[in-house]
């Protein structure tokens, strides 16, 4: 007889806890060309993790540069949120230079930005000094 | 061991822990914090963050266009005329502007003076001109700007339902 208002108590906390886990959700759908035109000049990445809940919920899909204004070098990452909810992170960009020393530059500073749920973006820096042909991208929660 | 005392124990056994949690991480002392860092913090002025921000993505924006390429000159040359302020903030528009006069600067693509420009800029220009004639005994020639740099904050205010923007 008392575990009738067990299970009654049991089946409201998972209908509330449902209810409050995908009444949050923000989720983004997206549409492009099946056959995309652009031709991005993608590069290969070495990525060292050390956190692995980062890892887990915001992760970086690929990385390409192009060159602007005839010598400085841009790079844009494209992230995507694992996650049903939105997740805001901090990265910041650091050039080097051909000889593997760092190059500082006033546009080197941690930044923030929020992903929804599922969203894919583009996040994009150029690089002021034309001595930088090397980067390092930061991520931190 | 009774039910009553148990349910105490359990508690006080979340509890303890939840309080470490909270309390933990604070700091009452006073340090340095990097204002370029993550712990920098952020008030509903205009912080040094969105300078840095907004001082990016022009400096991006205008590389990336290749808009200074197609100056008749390299460098090209940029006059900084003022950055108005119609917000209820007091600010030094000097922040937003020593940054993107170092980034542009550094690119090697601008050559940037605030002798040059408009209004009051302008004489200040022209004295300038009087004063290299005045050293060197050569007529100066003042080269007019190829681009010149200005802006104006504008600050907007809604409110609904209590909330602020």
């Amino acid at each position: 007889m008392n575990t009738v208002p067990r299970f009654a108590a049991g089946g409201l906390f998972a209908v509330a806890s449902l209810v409050a886990l995908t009444g949050c959700a923000t989720n983004v759908n997206t549409v492009e060309r099946a056959q995309p035109l652009a031709n991005a000049n993608y590069i290969a990445d070495k990525r060292v993790v050390t956190d692995n809940t980062l890892a887990r919920t915001v992760r970086v899909n690929s990385v390409n540069q192009d060159t602007v204004s005839g010598n400085l070098l841009k790079v844009q990452v494209t992230l995507e949120n694992l996650k049903n909810n939105a997740r805001t992170v901090r990265y910041k960009f650091e050039w080097v230079s051909d000889t593997g020393m760092a190059v500082g530059s006033p546009n080197e500073t941690w930044k923030v930005i929020t992903l929804q749920g599922r969203e894919t973006t583009t996040i994009s820096t150029v690089a002021i000094n034309p001595r930088a042909v090397d980067f390092v991208f930061k991520m931190s929660e | 061991m009774t039910t009553a005392t148990f349910k105490t124990a359990l508690l006080g056994a979340l509890v303890l822990p939840a309080a470490f949690v909270f309390t933990g991480c604070q700091s009452n002392q006073v340090r340095v914090v990097d204002s370029k860092g993550p712990d920098a913090i952020v008030t509903s002025g205009i912080n040094p963050q969105d300078w840095s921000n907004a001082a990016d993505q022009l400096v991006g924006s205008l590389l990336t266009s290749g808009a200074l390429d197609k100056a008749p000159a390299q460098p090209a040359i940029l006059a900084v005329d003022r950055i108005i302020n119609n917000t209820t903030v007091n600010v030094d528009t000097d922040l937003l502007i020593k940054k993107i006069r170092v980034a542009l600067s550094q690119t090697g693509k601008v050559a940037v003076t605030n002798t040059m420009g408009l209004g009051e800029r302008a004489v200040v220009a022209s004295e300038a001109s009087e004063l290299d004639e005045m050293m060197t005994g050569k007529k100066a020639k003042v080269i007019a700007p190829h681009y010149t740099l200005y802006g104006k904050l504008i600050q907007q205010r809604q409110a609904i339902n209590g909330v602020t923007q």
